[in-house]
């Protein structure tokens, strides 16, 4: 009896793998969130804050509201700078440590698709970039507001010295200084950091999926990083500079096949004090999510038939 | 499909892809991009004048999307060269800063003091220059300044503060009230203009041959808008006007004249004999 129901065990059909899980591509990125943070990753983080409180405690010459502006436009910019790099960094290094520790090999013996090990990837290396962000974002908020806090109680002591300001004048002033200190708007700032990072996480996955090394793969990214930053200013350039028709036709190539870097760097602007059009920012949100799909699809192509 | 993928090489295939997706999102990017920089989100590439001007590490970091980052690192550049009384590096620096950062109204508004005021002030007092050179390069760096302010007034024509910057520089060093005058007539409405542009106007029309009876015009105007506007300044040259225009007496203001009422006030004694205070 116990042998037959065994024989039919064995007869039974395998249970069909589904085609795609979220659940299996939410566990591969928990465990590259927990592989991330082993690397620690987050260590970064200390050396950020230390250029924060620099930066709010050098002394520069120009008015407090001009001064906001230079912190804010220094944090945001180091804000940004740590955000790709560590996208890059990461990224580049997660497909060839798992191929050396053998980890790969485990998960793709099992009924894991190679798409969902990319994304699960992808969002893994997302989330600390996220969570980085954010955690840049406290440290910078907590100095923008200790120093806006600062210097308003500074200028409305320097009025009320004067006795010859208006409690509308005052007013006035203390609103210039803050319209240059801690504003909700800056979260868009963030959001727009965290949306370069994630094209340039995109982007190394795919170069990660040919690369030989992580060195190289870290090399080429930044390479395309910078060269993605030119294009507009490169094209601008050489098809004014030159009447070299390979030179103009190689430009427009480069323009086709690199993504537009420059395009996200709309941090700089919402920090100067520009309005968010929230039309805008969708579109940028659409095209951010444009980019992942076909970079991992890219990364796919590559990495489907790849023997390990 | 798998046969596609079976015969055609990998290399070749994500070639096609990656040029596919160039070319869809191209047309798309575009009307992003100038969705950003016309918000003001974006800042617009800098130009290929200021390009040549950037070093080798400013050039990096501003390819590598750091153009705040840069343009804040020039402005404290900048300001070691007004340290160092170094006009023309100065002028140099700031002219990449306002390519790296043209929304930012402060740099042209510190461009045109520093080469409007500081490196005028500069030339009026630097005895190691022969007199000649020093008021050659007065008046260089003075219309420098005026440049300056306004491509800026061009980039953010919004903006009033830079050409009330512009206007200090004829008011104070071209000593041209024509020119002062018609800065802040352009600047006096503007959104968020002080209100004190609007009697700067009048005043320095006052002063502009052949412009009198236009600044009367414009200086009563603001007279009878109320007490607010009662300074002395434009009693003052409200008086002065009514005098060089022999406005009839009927027609005159009855305020009196603040300058012999301060006269008067700074003549009166503090004190009568035997230590009596007088009421104030």
């Amino acid at each position: 009896m116990s042998e037959e129901s065994s024989e039919k065990s064995l007869r039974a059909p395998a249970k069909a793998v589904p085609l795609f899980s979220f659940a299996r591509v939410w566990t591969i990125a928990s465990s590259t969130v927990t592989q991330l943070v082993r690397m620690k990753t987050f260590y970064f983080l200390l050396a950020f804050a230390l250029i924060i409180v620099g930066i709010g405690n050098f002394n520069i010459p120009a008015t407090p509201a001009k001064e906001l502006s230079m912190i804010k436009k220094v944090a945001f910019g180091t804000m940004d700078l740590f955000a790709w790099l560590f996208a890059i960094i990461s990224t580049a290094l997660l497909i060839p440590r798992d191929q050396e520790d053998r980890t790969l090999y485990t998960i793709l013996s099992k009924p894991v698709r190679r798409i969902e090990y990319l994304f699960g990837k992808l969002f893994g290396v997302l989330a600390v970039v996220a969570t980085s962000l954010v955690a840049m974002f406290v440290i910078c908020a907590i100095m923008i507001y200790s120093r806006e806090t600062l210097y308003v109680s500074a200028e409305i002591q320097a009025m009320e010295a004067n006795a010859q300001y208006t409690p509308e004048e005052m007013q006035a002033q203390v609103e210039l200084i803050r319209q240059q200190g801690l504003r909700p708007e800056l979260t868009v700032a963030v959001l727009a950091s965290f949306l370069k990072a994630s094209v340039v996480a995109a982007v190394t996955i795919f170069i990660s999926t040919f690369a030989s090394s992580s060195l190289f793969t870290i090399i080429i990214s930044i390479l395309v990083f910078l060269i993605g930053h030119a294009h507009s200013l490169l094209s601008n350039y050489w098809t004014t500079q030159t009447d070299n028709i390979f030179v103009i036709q190689a430009v427009k190539v480069i323009k086709v096949i690199i993504p537009n870097f420059q395009l996200f760097s709309f941090s700089e602007g919402i920090v100067q004090g520009a309005p968010i059009i929230a039309a805008v920012l969708w579109q940028m949100v659409g095209l951010t999510g444009g980019y992942l799909i076909v970079y991992v699809l890219l990364s796919l192509l590559v990495f489907v038939d790849k023997e390990f | 499909m798998s046969i596609v993928l079976q015969k055609v090489p990998r290399t070749i295939l994500v070639l096609i892809g990656l040029i596919l997706f160039g070319l869809i999102r191209t047309p798309f990017e575009d009307n992003a991009r100038k969705g950003l920089v016309d918000s003001g989100m974006l800042l617009p590439p800098p130009g290929l004048s200021a390009m040549d001007q950037l070093s080798q590490s400013a050039l990096m970091g501003t390819l590598g999307g750091l153009r705040s980052l840069v343009a804040t690192y020039l402005v404290l550049e900048a300001y070691e060269h007004f340290s160092n009384k170094d006009w023309e590096e100065l002028r140099n620096t700031y002219n990449v800063v306002v390519a790296l950062e043209p929304y930012d109204e402060s740099h042209w508004v510190s461009a045109t003091w520093h080469l409007g005021i500081n490196a005028t002030a500069n030339m009026e007092l630097d005895e190691k220059l022969p007199k000649f050179e020093r008021d050659r390069r007065f008046k260089e760096y003075a219309f420098q300044g005026i440049e300056f302010a306004e491509r800026g007034m061009e980039q953010l024509p919004e903006s009033y503060a830079i050409p009330v910057q512009m206007a200090e520089i004829y008011r104070e060093k071209l000593e041209d009230n024509c020119a002062t005058a018609r800065v802040y007539k352009n600047a006096m409405d503007l959104p968020g203009a002080p209100g004190y542009l609007r009697r700067f106007y009048g005043y320095f029309l006052a002063n502009c041959p052949g412009s009198e009876q236009e600044a009367y015009d414009h200086l009563i105007g603001l007279y009878r808008e109320g007490r607010h506007q009662h300074k002395a300044t434009l009693i003052k040259e409200i008086k002065n006007l009514e005098k060089k225009l022999d406005i009839p007496w009927s027609l005159r203001i009855s305020d009196p004249d603040p300058d012999v009422e301060s006269m008067k006030r700074r003549n009166r004694p503090e004190s009568l004999p035997g230590g009596l205070s007088l009421p104030q």
